[in-house]
């Protein structure tokens, strides 16, 4: 009998290994180059995928366990804000806002993030890398539903949120972190590991989750506050695939190098223009602030990416290009992005507002070089035009940038006075682009970002109706039929924050609560 | 330029092509130092358009919220076209003055300085 | 804030869900969370890139199947699986797993098990760990193609699922035996005889282009042969018969799963075909083809482990899958 009487205790590693490694097999009925289709065409070179460090060892049974319990508090707790009408909590139903720019411009992509895992984890041939990647895969439908059913509450009180798949894939400013993700899905697995995994999870994640989760608990938001941090322990976890991931691809074979420091120089900066929107968030859409979009740059890029990068060195990576510019605008994108939303208000699913005094004050604290110069006039002239009945809306429509499809709205490195143009021609055609980073991107893969779904240019080419719309009509106008294609209600979910239904309702309901009792 | 690493021929029309336009072409401008708009506008304009009618009618819907709008001296502004001086003839049209698809305009006021002299 | 009791406010809401939900399900009304988690979550249109991966289609793409809905989101999973949902129905069933597989552990069954039951155990299970990292594969793969979250979600549960599956076997390896049972079965799935069929059936299916295809090759015809012969008939009851009930205990998660996963399988064949005779005639026609090869496939595991029984014991099964297809609306 060859039965074994004691068995000798396996350690957590050893165990973890035997449930994942071996799973897999050459396969000899097809040719491995048909199962792994995309295994090689970025011409990243992998020789052994079983020198992949599992980043986190967890099984399926004990996923499962955790995961669940998670799920039971947050529901718990998105249960008792609806029940207890947490939302009128909040600091001030402008905050709202920033909620809105969350389920329609983040919620989806997460989702997309989910697709995108699945994609590549069934694209690698390696099985730890597989596992990992279908993991995080599942964790980001999670992250969508959760935060879906966190705003659902929301939604039946407020305005901007109630069309958000639709909003992504037509509001115009919404083709930003839109494109992103276009972008990421349909490279490479490998790029697509470096875009999302490192550099958005790795690098930059910090700067899109710690202002909206603190930003929701400085301004009383419990509802949206638990779903982040109950997605912080996924998060970590991503965190270590996406670091682990570089450390691989790097360490495989010295030809990759070149290939991923492009991605990094790339992703690192289509997801800082990305960040744009959270740095317009921080400073001007919280009502009680957290920290400036400066010194989160500063905390969490210069100080924690810095440690990272020289970390990565032994590998041969340098920090990521245009750093330099990064550094400078960093006293300017939250402001110019502020100015842009606020004039094209009539176009977007979200109130904008000038800043207060006091607000115009801490802006002026935090960034004692720009605001005053460069800011506060635009801002008080406009507050001036408002009280005059004369509110700026902007009805002509912007130049967007070919590759982040900002409007151009960013200035020459070191002239915050000048509006920064760079243009490329391929085949016979001229491109404009923001920036020297988003010129190099486009330069890389013309054929990529000429496919590029532009919203302005798509409103002139007559995509932007509804069915049925004739632009050729006598007194035809574009605005409210676009607006109608966009899903955006007219007054309701757009417009100044000052008068909006919104500002009116909340009022009246915590007037209620107050007088009440 | 470099190719798109793809696993067959990635090639495609761009989405921007002139003809896509319905017999328009696009002109871009931006008013240098006048930031209030935060970018430059973008035009579906025919190619056939005197430069008058598209200073005269154009640009006064898209700029002249700004206060400095009326006070231009148009016979001393300044042009640029991508990024070089640019002398348009006002009674020829886009095409004429060598104005393509997509082609970018800068507009330059000078003495003109925005709001408060603070380039907005 | 402390002083307002914001609970005695009774509000108005302005709606009661989202608008694309409200579309569907006739009008503004309070929705669940697994239609407001599911319906129209994935993009459908303004795409911005084409995939260098597939330069052919766009990111989310109708015509990466031969099936052709009218709206992809009239399918509906029966267990109405979101994330939240989908996590507390695993969680219980690994909850139950944990208990079987600590009584067999404590009570000293596996030493109880007669030889010949051990063996035919670890022969038949452990390859299969195998098999489950292809319905892993596979599942993602429909994941990763199908078009609409009401049909792309459950793939990626149901891939980690059989990864999940896969672990369990590997646990019952561990403890009817050692790492090296491991070793013996993967030498198996790779070389013996009796394994090459369905292994050639797996590795056929990961090369599929159709991802509708390839949810009849696996989900329907695969699973629906091969689970009703490994879990229900040879387990829970041959070999419980020969004294093998631990193995029984050991494996009634697949047991369970088998019958949950079943009926979102079933409910996904049903909607398809009811669609059109086009859908119909494509789904039998391939279900026609993978039965034949699947059987084939599972014949020899049968023969080994049933002996003379195995012919009856596969009409059967045969019998049942086409009285349990045609009911969904499939001709064979
Ligand atoms: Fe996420
Ligand atoms: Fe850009």
């Amino acid at each position: 009998m060859d039965m074994p009487v004691a068995k000798k205790k396996l350690g957590l590693k050893e165990r973890y290994a035997l449930m994942t490694r071996g799973l897999d097999w050459q396969t000899t009925y097809q040719p491995m180059d048909k199962v792994f289709p995309f295994a090689k065409y970025e011409g990243i070179k992998i020789h052994d995928w079983d020198k992949w460090e599992d980043p986190f060892r967890l099984t399926m049974d004990a996923y499962w366990k955790y995961q669940a319990e998670k799920e039971k508090k947050l529901y718990a707790i998105i249960d008792a804000f609806a029940q207890n009408n947490g939302h009128l909590g909040v600091t001030d139903a402008r905050y709202v806002n920033t909620l809105k720019l969350f389920l329609n411009g983040i919620s989806p992509l997460e989702y997309m993030a989910h697709r995108g895992f699945a994609h590549v984890g069934r694209a690698f041939p390696g099985v730890g890398t597989r596992v990992a990647c279908l993991m995080q895969s599942l964790d980001e439908i999670r992250h969508s539903q959760t935060q879906i059913h966190s705003m659902s509450n929301y939604n039946k009180y407020y305005n901007g949120m109630h069309s958000f798949p639709k909003m992504l894939q037509r509001v115009w400013y919404m083709s930003v972190p839109r494109s992103f993700f276009d972008d990421a899905v349909t490279a490479g697995p490998f790029e697509f590991m470096i875009a999302v995994g490192f550099s958005f999870e790795y690098v930059l994640t910090n700067l899109l989750f710690v202002p909206f989760v603190s930003g929701a608990a400085y301004n009383g938001d419990m509802g949206a506050m638990t779903f982040g941090f109950s997605a912080q322990s996924d998060e970590a976890r991503h965190m270590t695939l996406g670091l682990e991931v570089i450390k691989f691809v790097l360490e495989q074979d010295p030809d990759n190098l070149p290939i991923v420091q492009r991605w990094i120089d790339k992703w690192t900066w289509r997801g800082y223009r990305v960040l744009t929107l959270v740095a317009m968030m921080m400073d001007y859409m919280l009502p009680k602030r957290v920290m400036s979009w400066k010194e989160a740059w500063e905390v969490y890029f210069e100080q924690n990416g810095g440690a990272l990068f020289k970390d990565l060195a032994r590998y041969g990576i340098r920090p990521p290009k245009w750093l330099d510019q990064i550094e400078f605008d960093k006293d300017h994108i939250s402001h110019q992005a502020w100015s842009t939303l606020y004039q094209y208000g009539g176009a977007s699913n979200f109130h904008t507002w000038m800043p207060s005094d006091e607000e115009m004050d801490w802006l002026s604290a935090k960034y004692p070089n720009t605001f005053d110069k460069f800011y506060r006039p635009r801002f008080e002239h406009w507050r001036d035009e408002q009280k005059k009945g004369n509110r700026f809306y902007n009805m002509t429509l912007p130049m967007l940038c070919q590759t982040c499809q900002i409007p151009m709205i960013f200035t020459e490195p070191g002239d915050p006075t000048q509006t920064c143009y760079r243009e490329s021609t391929h085949k016979g055609m001229k491109y404009h682009f923001c920036s020297d980073g988003c010129k190099e991107i486009f330069d890389h893969e013309p054929e990529k970002y000429k496919q590029s779904w532009l919203p302005v240019h798509q409103i002139y080419q007559g995509n932007c109706f509804n069915p049925g719309v004739d632009p050729t009509a006598e007194g035809f106008k574009p605005l409210p039929v676009v607006l109608d294609y966009y899903g955006v209600g007219f007054g309701r979910d757009n417009l100044d924050f000052e008068g909006s239904e919104d500002q009116k309702n909340f009022a009246a309901w915590r007037g209620a609560a107050t007088t009440n009792v | 330029m470099a190719a798109v690493a793809a696993v067959k021929p990635y090639e495609f029309e761009a989405a921007d092509r002139l003809e896509n336009f319905h017999g328009n072409q696009l002109l871009y401008i931006g008013w240098d130092q006048h930031l209030m708009f935060c970018a430059p506008f973008c035009f579906p304009l025919p190619p056939a358009m005197p430069f008058r009618a598209f200073v005269e009618q154009v640009l006064p819907g898209a700029f002249g919220y700004h206060p400095e709008f009326k006070q231009i001296d148009w016979s001393k502004a300044e042009w640029l076209a991508s990024g070089q001086p640019f002398k348009p003839d006002w009674d020829k049209s886009l095409t004429d003055n060598g104005l393509a698809h997509k082609a970018v305009l800068r507009l330059r006021t000078p003495g003109l300085t925005g709001i408060k002299g603070s380039a907005t | 804030m402390s002083t307002i009791d914001l609970r005695t406010v009774t509000i108005k809401p302005l709606r009661h869900t989202f608008t694309h939900v409200a579309e569907r399900i006739g009008g503004d009304k309070p929705a669940t969370r697994y239609q407001e988690g599911t319906f129209d979550i994935q993009a459908t249109h303004n795409f911005h890139y084409r995939p260098t991966w597939d330069p052919d289609h766009e990111i989310f793409d109708r015509a990466r199947t031969a099936i052709v809905m009218k709206d992809w989101y009239a399918f509906r999973d029966p267990r109405q699986f979101y994330y939240g949902t989908y996590t507390a129905a695993r969680a219980r069933q690994q909850e139950t797993a944990e208990s079987n597989f600590a009584f067999v552990e404590s009570r000293g069954l596996v030493s109880a098990l007669p030889e010949a039951v051990r063996h035919l155990a670890l022969e038949l299970l452990l390859p299969l760990r195998h098999l489950e990292w292809g319905g892993n594969m596979n599942n993602a793969q429909i994941c990763d193609y199908g078009y609409g979250t009401a049909i792309s979600q459950p793939h990626i549960y149901k891939a980690m699922d059989h990864l999940g599956i896969a672990q369990y076997l590997t646990r019952v390896g561990l403890l009817l035996a050692d790492e090296t049972a491991l070793d013996a079965a993967k030498q198996q799935w790779i070389a013996d005889p009796k394994w090459q069929g369905l292994r050639k059936y797996v590795e056929d299916s990961f090369v599929l282009k159709d991802w509708f295809e390839l949810f009849v090759a696996h989900n329907l015809v695969l699973d629906g042969l091969l689970y009703p012969l490994v879990y229900e008939r040879i387990v829970d009851d041959d070999i419980t018969m020969k004294g093998g009930s631990a193995i029984a205990m050991l494996t009634l998660f697949m047991t369970e799963w088998y019958g949950e996963t079943a009926k979102w399988v079933d409910a996904t064949i049903k909607t398809a075909a009811a669609e059109s005779p086009a859908n119909a005639q494509q789904l039998s026609q391939w279900t026609r083809e993978y039965l034949q090869r699947g059987v084939r496939a599972i014949q020899p595991i049968a023969r080994h482990a049933l002996g003379a029984n195995a012919e009856a014991v596969l009409g059967d099964i045969e019998d049942q899958f086409k009285s349990r297809v045609a009911k969904l609306g499939l001709a064979l």
